[in-house]
């Protein structure tokens, strides 16, 4: 096991991972910008080790200031956290030639799911359902009409260069395709100058479902249930939960294997996420895997009770996974909210600044992961998430209720949160039935 | 604040946990020698593998390091592709100079060069190419006897066996040790090319870092293309010579690629990533057979169009009274000349850059007058029209404000039309049809434009393009300014849009030097005979081109099939004619007028 482990990152998952090493009985050196002096990841470390100025590619992208500083603080193993470096192959790599364990997969599978076409011919390869278009560009109907056919409608024709809806179209039989196409095409030529078009499967009302993945470096794989990302804004997960309200256990079992089957495609060691895209008939396709921890991975470990940070590690030092997928019992349900500092009402501006007040919810089930304290200033250099506010209920009606009761007890003042806009998701009715897909913010909000 | 409150809790360091590393044969974590480089311009620590996998440029501050002339060839030819030539030259020492066998052996060894440059023959992409690259490792790739020996020898070679030529060059000039047979090299470069140059070959070079002496004052600066790499130092004179001559400080960014840029001796600055598919490019439009191809592509659409004529001949509705008709028609609104003065001024009609954009493809801007400045009222360079390469030249007004000042408001300078001219000549050399877009109030009009000769300027593209012996067509998209607009239409055969304008001066100055009042410009515009009908009724111009309405970017599809039928009708009949008759037709059109 690792003596000392360097976390390669800051805010709540700096502090979510100190706490993990704390638990297993391991020496934590945090890393900290200029800006981060008074970060409390800075402070709850066993030693920090300031590697640079407030802006993010001189401190917390700077891979040679953070291997110098592993070397020098004779650490033996870097958490990278999410963002940042933690889907960095050449951080990967250099890790490893300074004989230094990075706790995530190695610099290769990184590189290959990193790479959205190699990815998505990998997981062809292994019988891993995508989602079904041309990678190749069109320019003519007839082209174009063939390629629909084999892909079967409803299609989405897409402009290459378009953007903003503008150069794209849902075309649902052959009847209506070749206007449709000749209207998106005439729309990209006049906006962009290119006739380069795309024709993929149109998916209705998708839901985003992710499978959390844990494997060893002895090709052990297994599957700790899904969550339900669908609540997003701009591709931005807002509210994640698990397990899914659309789920059952028969696809769950199907969907976890086919996750499965994609890690072991490409031998995947650690922890790690397969996106599926999931259709209103409960069609799923892959569509990205991600090789590192997630933000949202708490609600996976309020139902199943498993640390997966601590798992992480326990891979990386080169343990076997202790569970089989047996062991593994999806609990109750559990909601994740990402509280951010942001004005929702000027287009969810972020608006660092002084925490003058805070005020978090407790009580059973309510969990908080954050790394803000009163009087903390927000430095506008980083992201804006401030907390993250996770409850686990019996059921998915309980949960709901136990948000709602958390969310009004939480007070960050000073600042602008995004507070009362995930308060009104979770009184949504549609939210309330489960009747969600990634449509569900522009749909119900007017943001 | 929390600061020292929390209870540290590194005491529990469980043996479970602990490991002995040495014991299970894994290395204390450390950062192995060479792992970092440091990078010469930011002095910032990169990792070696990204700067090769970069392609020799510093991923943090973008710096351009130089590049091995082996490692060159690589990064352009076609794997296994290169041929080298001349690898053995015997050592020469015209002046004796002491001690220069002994440097040179020296340099040879550390270097594994046998001279400051390396010349072959390669495949780019699969298009054949002689190639030389210089090896600043080598005396500052300085020019002594072997080296003018090797490209001259090239140089021969390739006009031999007619194939194109690029050089890489870098240079610290002359070299010294060689005193003045040094010097002479740069005349024996210059000949062979000229040589080259009039078999009518192509001739490409790339300027890196740094470029200076005798070899930019030869064959650097001789390319029909002049390329440069981002930042290259460029000049006769070094940087260090100029500042202790003139005792001044040189300012930032003085005789850098991007400068060289602006003052029009450089066609194009290409990142090193894309120069390997850019030279191929400029390669495969200079190919004879590409050419050849693009008018077989011409014929076999006008025998496609013949065979749908005689369709439409055997179906008698679809008659030419139709058209007639429907031209009549739109003859028949009340626009007046003021409308169409109006019109071809509007802001939303489409700039030139646009119809580039949609008659052409593969359009490589070449910029520059080679003589001062690029002015950007004028853009040219090469494109394929239907695969057949051609020589576009257009006078630009801009999409919006801030092109509209770079552009100038479309009003050339005299660099512009002298940058339009060096444009022409080098179609001419490859034979290539030449189609200017006109779009111009008028040649600008200020001071510095009278400094270098506006007038000259335009006389001299009058008196030029009278014998161009290519085929030249002009269309004028918007404002067909005066002389300004002349000077890109001495051709074969001009066109206009249907609401473009074409006068001797705009109807305001027309009215104000008559009748003192500009104000009578509505009048003065109907008096002037200056739209497209009026013109093509007086016999000034062959075609009118009917334009939908509004004229704007998105009808800009339906404008451009309308102008390519026409075109592809132009080049195929000039394609016929010899280059006299060419010549001939075009002295004709304005000796009965």
């Amino acid at each position: 096991m690792f003596h000392k482990i360097l976390i390669a990152n800051r805010g709540e998952i700096a502090v979510r991972i100190i706490r993990a090493c704390r638990e297993m009985g391991i020496k934590t050196v945090a890393v900290y910008s200029e800006a981060d002096r008074e970060a409390l990841h800075t402070l709850l470390a066993d030693e920090a080790i300031c590697i640079g100025p407030a802006s993010s590619l001189e401190s917390y992208l700077n891979m040679e200031r953070i291997l110098s500083a592993t070397v020098a603080m004779k650490a033996d193993a870097i958490h990278p956290g999410f963002g940042f470096l933690s889907e960095n192959a050449r951080f990967a790599e250099l890790c490893q030639k300074c004989h230094i364990a990075f706790i995530g997969p190695s610099a290769q599978i990184i590189h290959k799911m990193g790479n959205k076409s190699e990815a998505r011919k990998t997981m062809m390869e292994a019988n891993v359902p995508v989602v079904p278009g041309s990678r190749e560009p069109v320019y003519t109907v007839e082209e174009a009409e063939k390629m629909a056919e084999e892909i079967g409608y409803p299609v989405m024709i897409k402009a290459s260069s378009g953007g903003g809806g503008k150069g794209m179209r849902i075309s649902r039989s052959s009847e209506d395709f070749a206007a449709n196409f000749q209207n998106a095409q005439m729309e990209s030529i006049n906006g962009f100058s290119d006739d380069t078009m795309y024709i993929e499967k149109y998916i209705e009302q998708p839901r985003h479902i992710e499978f959390q993945i844990l494997a060893d470096k002895y090709g052990n794989v297994l599957h700790l249930g899904e969550r339900d990302c669908s609540i997003q804004r701009r591709h931005q997960k807002v509210m994640e939960e698990s397990p899914s309200a659309a789920i059952s256990p028969e696809l769950r079992k199907q969907m976890g294997e086919m996750a499965v089957r994609a890690a072991k495609a490409v031998n995947y060691e650690n922890a790690g996420t397969i996106e599926f895209l999931l259709d209103k008939n409960k069609q799923f396709y892959f569509m990205e895997m991600n090789t590192r921890i997630q933000v949202e991975h708490p609600v996976t470990e309020m139902v199943t009770g498993i640390d997966l940070i601590q798992e992480q590690i326990r891979i990386a030092a080169g343990e076997k996974l202790s569970l089989r997928q047996e062991d593994i019992h999806i609990n109750g349900h559990a909601i994740e909210c990402r509280i951010n500092a942001e004005n929702p009402s000027k287009h969810f501006m972020p608006c660092p600044g002084l925490i003058t007040n805070v005020h978090v919810p407790g009580g059973n089930g309510v969990r908080i992961d954050t790394a803000i304290y009163n009087n903390y200033r927000v430095p506008p250099n980083y992201d804006s998430m401030l907390l993250k506010l996770i409850v686990h209920g019996n059921d998915r009606a309980s949960a709901i209720e136990k948000m709602r009761s958390a969310l009004g007890e939480l007070i960050i003042e000073g600042i602008e949160t995004n507070l009362d806009f995930e308060y009104e998701i979770i009184n949504n009715e549609d939210f309330q039935k489960g009747n969600i897909d990634t449509d569900f913010i522009p749909k119900h909000f007017n943001v | 604040m929390l600061r020292d409150m929390f209870k540290k809790t590194y005491t529990r360091l469980d043996s479970k946990y602990r490991s002995d590393r040495s014991a299970d044969g894994q290395e204390e974590p450390n950062i192995p020698e060479g792992l970092w480089r440091k990078c010469n311009k930011c002095g910032r620590p990169i990792y070696t593998e990204d700067v090769i996998e970069n392609f020799y440029v510093c991923p943090k501050c973008k710096g351009y390091f130089r590049v091995h002339a082996y490692r060159r060839f690589e990064m352009i030819a076609d794997t296994d592709s290169f041929e080298e030539w001349d690898k053995e030259m015997d050592f020469v020492n015209p002046l004796d100079f002491a001690g220069y066998e002994k440097k040179f052996q020296a340099v040879k060894e550390k270097t594994n060069l046998n001279e400051a440059i390396v010349t072959g023959k390669v495949l780019i992409e699969g298009e054949a190419a002689v190639m030389g690259v210089c090896d600043s490792r080598f005396f500052m790739s300085s020019m002594g006897y072997n080296v003018g020996e090797k490209i001259t020898r090239a140089v021969e070679r390739a006009t031999e066996e007619r194939l194109p030529v690029i050089l890489y060059c870098c240079s610290g000039g002359a070299r010294m040790q060689e005193g003045l047979v040094s010097l002479m090299q740069m005349a024996k470069t210059s000949a062979a090319l000229k040589r080259h140059q009039d078999a009518g070959l192509l001739y490409v070079t790339v300027l890196t870092d740094p470029t200076t002496g005798g070899v930019t004052a030869s064959f650097a600066m001789l390319g029909d293309l002049i390329l440069a790499e981002p930042g290259a130092l460029i000049g006769f004179a070094g940087p260090r010579v100029i500042e202790q001559t003139i005792g001044q400080k040189l300012p930032e960014g003085f005789q850098r690629a991007e400068f060289l840029l602006e003052h029009g001796f450089v066609d194009c600055i290409v990142e090193r990533k894309e120069q390997k598919a850019f030279l191929a490019k400029i390669l495969r439009m200079h190919r004879a057979s590409t050419k050849a191809q693009g008018i077989r592509n011409l014929f076999e659409s006008e025998m496609a169009k013949a065979a749908e004529l005689q369709m439409q001949e055997e179906n008698p509705k679809e008659s030419k009274q139709g058209e007639e008709s429907k031209e009549s028609k739109r003859d028949g609104g009340k626009k007046t000349a003021w409308d169409t003065v109006l019109l071809s001024r509007k802001a939303s009609r489409p700039p030139a850059s646009s119809y580039i954009q949609a008659l052409f493809t593969d359009f490589i801007e070449c910029h520059g007058d080679r003589l001062y400045r690029d002015d950007g009222a004028i853009v040219g360079g090469i494109a394929l029209f239907h695969g057949c390469p051609v020589t576009v030249i257009a006078q630009e007004k801009g999409k919006n404000t801030k092109d509209n000042i770079k552009c100038n408001f479309g009003m050339p300078s005299p660099e512009g039309y002298r940058k339009a001219l060096r444009l022409m000549k080098q179609a001419e050399k490859f034979n290539r049809p030449v189609i200017c877009l006109v779009d111009t109030p008028g040649a600008f009009c200020g001071m510095e434009a009278e400094e270098r000769g506006q007038g000259e300027a335009i006389a001299r593209n009058l008196f030029e393009m009278s014998s161009l012996k290519v085929p030249v067509l002009t269309l004028v998209i918007g404002e067909g300014g005066s002389g300004g607009a002349l000077a890109l239409a001495v051709s074969n055969e001009v066109w206009m849009m249907e609401n473009a304008v074409y006068s001797i001066l705009s109807p305001e100055g027309f009215a104000s030097i008559l009748w003192k009042d500009s104000k009578k410009a509505a009048e003065a515009a109907r008096v002037m005979k200056m739209t497209s009908r009026d013109l093509l009724e007086m016999g000034l111009i062959e075609k009118v081109i009917a334009e939908p309405e509004p004229v704007e970017m998105k009808n800009l599809p339906e404008i451009a099939k309308e102008i390519e039928n026409s075109v592809q009708e132009f080049l195929e009949k000039y394609g016929r004619m010899s280059e006299a008759e060419v010549v001939e037709h075009r002295y004709r059109r304005f000796r009965r007028m």
